[in-house]
């Protein structure tokens, strides 16, 4: 680069009358300058003579380009400054100031030669106050992500009583793996456990993450995923934030667990999922039944149906025994029924019977043959007879027949 | 699927509530009951031999040229 004011030698246009000596009495010989030359000279100088500062002020008129460079105005109460934030930096931004945001921004100062803007090249801008850009990022992605209902309690889905396959997307390596292999050997041994192993934290995390997530919509067959990691600074858990991992959550179609061991931050992730776990270990409780408790839910299970069972049985028997008694009812009735009938034949029997006859004082003759003897020509003088009364047979001897006229007119005509 | 696994462990827990709301109904003829009850006892003892006797599968999910895959993993050691 050229040197400077000093041994400088003069580019650009011919020489021109020189200035009044009067005025540039005791300054170094002045040259003549082209606009660029100025510009390139000055911003070797700004760059030189000023090392890398933090400046703090209001962030105004913000605007991202789709180079992905960054312009704004950084000011205070008495001035301010243009400044840029090229690309490479400002994709490390969680995400874009707000108008008006107190920040500081660490730069070095230069000028844009071809306008002759003194700016300041921003390569780091934090957000002053509680949380910062950071804070801001997760306010604005909340606020997009329940714009489009995906916060939404009724949103949530209820997690499988029994999952025969519980999904993890976490790190292979470390103790949330262990941590949950640990309680689901303890809880639930005859579950299968199947890893997509992520990336948890540093540059490309979220992205692992989401893409880990998104393989268990093709395959591995879980009935339940947890999503996780330990616990860390907000920078470390800060992948659980970002909007690739809330969405492939969201998108998810098996209800997920998210287990971002921090008690005290609640990660975006923790709010799009299902279910949010304090801890890995806790994700692994909620997400299998206790062995013992399903023992006794199966023996209660047992129970009932032993009893629904006997309730049955006893219905029946109760069926059973109604039945018979109305059997038996029937029976006697018909039974009754027949013996009134036949008592009557009975009398009406009676009525008839020659004993009876003979019970009121008559008597039948008989030959000795024991023919009954009906008329007169069947009795005849010296002649045997007996006679059948209502207790014995008399034999008797036939003395002499008178017959009586009131008698004959039946036999008579017989 | 072999019968100890998980997946059979849900799907008899599910039988075995619909097995007995079944048998909670009035008017369920006798000897369908006892089969009912017969094939929950069943279910209930498969059950319980599945809790009492599983062991942990643990797997990793891979993406190869063929898609989506799992294949078996040991559990990591330490903590």
């Amino acid at each position: 680069m050229p040197d400077l004011f000093g041994s400088l030698e003069p580019l650009g246009a011919p020489s021109r009358p020189a200035m009044p000596r009067a005025r540039t009495a005791g300054l170094p010989t002045v040259r003549d300058y082209s606009v660029a030359l100025l510009n390139s000279v000055v911003r070797e100088l700004l760059e030189s003579a000023c090392p890398p500062v933090w400046v703090a002020g209001e962030v105004t008129g913000w605007k991202r380009y789709g180079s992905g460079h960054c312009y704004f105005t950084l000011r205070d109460a008495e001035a301010q400054v243009r400044c840029v934030m090229f690309r490479a930096d400002a994709q490390r931004l969680p995400t874009d100031p707000a108008e008006g945001m107190q920040v500081r921004a660490l730069g070095t100062v230069t000028l844009y030669e071809k306008r002759g803007d003194f700016q300041l090249v921003v390569r780091e801008l934090e957000g002053q106050g509680e949380g910062g850009l950071f804070r801001l990022a997760l306010e604005r992605l909340r606020a997009r992500l329940d714009a489009e209902g995906l916060l939404a309690p009724e949103r949530k889905r209820p997690l499988p009583a029994c999952p025969g396959t519980v999904g993890v997307v976490t790190s292979p390596v470390g103790a949330v793996i262990h941590d949950i292999l640990h309680v689901i050997g303890r809880r639930a041994p005859w579950t299968r456990v199947v890893l997509s192993p992520a990336r948890v934290q540093g540059d490309g995390a979220a992205e692992d993450l989401a893409r880990a997530i998104r393989l268990f919509s093709r395959g591995g067959g879980a009935d339940v995923l947890i999503v996780g990691r330990g616990g860390g600074s907000a920078e470390d858990l800060w992948a659980f934030n970002q909007e690739v991992v809330a969405r492939a959550i969201a998108e998810c179609p098996i209800p997920v667990i998210s287990a971002v061991g921090h008690e005290t931050d609640v990660t975006i992730a923790d709010l799009v999922a299902d279910l949010r776990a304090p801890t890995p270990s806790a994700a692994a409780e909620a997400a299998v039944p206790d062995a013992r408790v399903l023992a006794r839910q199966l023996a209660e299970g047992g129970a009932r149906l032993e009893a629904a069972l006997r309730r049955k049985l006893q219905g029946a028997r109760q069926d059973v025994a109604r039945l018979r008694d109305d059997l038996v009812a029937a029976v006697r009735a018909v039974v009754d029924a027949r013996r009134m009938r036949m008592a009557l034949v009975a009398g009406r029997l009676e009525a008839l019977s020659p004993l009876a006859v003979l019970r009121r004082g008559y008597a039948v003759p008989l030959s000795e043959a024991g023919r009954v003897l009906r008329r007169a020509a069947d009795f005849l003088p010296g002649e045997a007879v007996l006679l059948r009364i209502v207790d014995a047979t008399v034999g008797c001897r036939i003395e002499d027949v008178r017959r009586d006229a009131a008698l004959t007119v039946e036999t008579a005509d017989a | 699927m072999p019968e100890r696994t998980a997946a059979g462990l849900d799907q008899r827990l599910r039988r075995l509530d619909e097995i007995v709301a079944e048998l909670e109904r009035e008017d369920l003829e006798i000897e369908a009951a006892l089969a009912l009850f017969e094939e929950g006892i069943a279910e209930l003892r498969a059950a319980e031999r599945t809790i009492r006797e599983a062991e942990l599968r643990i797997e990793r999910l891979i993406e190869g040229p063929e898609g989506v895959q799992v294949e078996p993993l040991r559990p990591p050691e330490g903590g």
